[in-house]
């Protein structure tokens, strides 16, 4: 299909409707608004996939966040910056990463829980990341703390479809042997504090 | 100076201060019997003779007597103690290693969230919110609210002066000092009694009154008493010598004394 073709009309629906909703849609409740099946929907997505893919167009379809969301092309990011003040989140630092990476694991967690596993504070980088619309406060545990989540924001923004996107955490663990040493390394320590 | 030269002369042990820690930890000199006080009183008679504080050195003896009477007590504790909280060094060392994975393994994981960050760098999502009048549900203004009446009326029953509150069922028990003093002095008048003789079926306040009343009589000088113990009966009884010198400045003290 060429850039010339006109679109059927149910994509060019799809397409209406992925331009006004600032969260991501998912296939369901485009069909409902529509008034289609969820296949025609996903047939209607594969050609705006197709009239939207990087390089043909300004704007790209995404899977993100658990449905379809339209997004800028990455090539337009200077001049964008230059008309919006308000910056993209486009880094974090290591302690708000780290505070992220917890969350985004163990979530729903609480900011004691984080301090914890991180053996130093994190509140600093908590403000941030519910600032930023990172993490949402999601509840309190049984003991009164405020635990959180990761938001929708958050998918988007790693370019995540679901949370179960995200690698195995097991997959950084050390080697035995690294676990050996380091377990070696421990008790020398111990031994050498103790004498 | 570094803590490991004090010498150190003790019962269970003679040498330097860096030796005993050693063989403290290493269990070849027991801690139970170790006079930990001594170590202490070393280390100050050692202060003494430099006649300048190392802080650097002080802080380093602080924190390893510390350690040595936590460890101590706990030695002394074993029994009572709950298991759970014995933690051998193989154990600590689990748990620290346990922990230091875990922390290490969101720190490399949080390396990956800035590499997917730093991928997605430039994509921007519309972010303005759908106009009201293109949302599903659009919630028309509730009956009335916007008219000024309802607020008027709102705050006029905000402005009313409630009722006066009836305490009429409300009874306050009321005591008179003097009353109370009247009782006391009747009392004394037939010879020694005891304070809750005084007191008997009284109320909490009556007490507290017949107390302030039994106060002041000592304070004039008209009696005296005598508690065995705290909680003991008071025995309440007319001066033995009726002194001109004032026991004004000991009612207070006799008071606390009376209350323990």
């Amino acid at each position: 299909m060429s850039d010339a073709e006109e679109l059927p009309e149910l994509a060019r629906t799809v397409e209406a409707l992925l331009f006004l909703s600032t969260d991501p849609l998912s296939v369901g409740e485009l069909a409902e608004a529509a008034e289609v099946g969820e296949g025609a929907v996903t047939a209607a997505l594969a050609l705006l996939g197709e009239r939207h893919s990087p390089g043909r167009s300004g704007i790209t379809l995404r899977e993100l966040g658990g449905g379809w969301t339209l997004a800028s092309d990455p090539s337009s990011e200077d001049a964008a910056r230059r008309l919006f003040s308000r910056p993209r989140v486009s880094t974090l630092t290591p302690a708000q990463a780290e505070t992220l990476a917890i969350v985004a694991y163990l979530q729903p967690i609480s900011r004691p829980e984080i301090t914890r596993i991180r053996g130093v504070g994190a509140d600093s980088a908590v403000a941030t990341l519910l600032d930023r619309g990172l993490i949402d406060e999601a509840g309190h545990s049984q003991f009164g703390a405020v635990i959180y989540r990761t938001s929708m924001q958050f998918l988007k923004l790693f370019g995540l479809r679901t949370l179960d996107e995200l690698p195995d955490v097991a997959r950084w663990d050390p080697t035995p042997e690294e676990q050996s040493e380091l377990r070696e390394r421990l008790l020398k320590a111990g031994e050498a504090r103790a004498s | 100076m570094t803590l490991a030269n004090l010498e150190l002369d003790l019962d269970v042990f003679t040498g330097p201060f860096d030796l005993l820690l050693t063989l403290v930890l290493r269990e070849e000199v027991d801690l139970l019997e170790l006079q930990l006080a001594e170590v202490v009183l070393a280390y100050l008679d050692h202060l003494e003779a430099r006649g300048e504080l190392d802080l650097e050195t002080a802080t380093e003896f602080i924190v390893l007597i510390a350690a040595l009477l936590e460890l101590k007590s706990r030695l002394m504790l074993l029994g009572e103690e709950d298991e759970e909280l014995d933690i051998e060094p193989e154990e600590a060392a689990e748990e620290l290693l346990a922990r230091m994975l875990d922390a290490r393994r969101y720190r490399s994981a949080s390396t990956h969230l800035r590499e997917l960050l730093a991928a997605e760098h430039g994509v921007r999502f519309r972010e303005a919110p759908l106009p009201a009048n293109l949302r599903r549900t659009v919630l028309a203004p509730a009956e009335g609210s916007q008219d000024p009446d309802v607020l008027g009326e709102a705050i006029g029953r905000l402005l009313l002066m409630p009722p006066e509150i009836n305490l009429k069922h409300v009874s306050v028990p009321r005591v008179a000092v003097s009353e109370r003093l009247a009782l006391l002095r009747g009392l004394l008048r037939r010879g020694a009694f005891s304070f809750d003789e005084a007191v008997r079926g009284a109320d909490r306040m009556t007490v507290a009154v017949t107390l302030f009343a039994l106060l002041e009589l000592y304070k004039r000088g008209e009696a005296d008493w005598e508690q065995d113990g705290s909680f003991g009966e008071i025995a309440v009884h007319a001066p033995v010598a009726m002194a001109a010198t004032g026991p004004v400045a000991v009612a207070s003290t006799a008071a606390a004394g009376l209350a323990g």
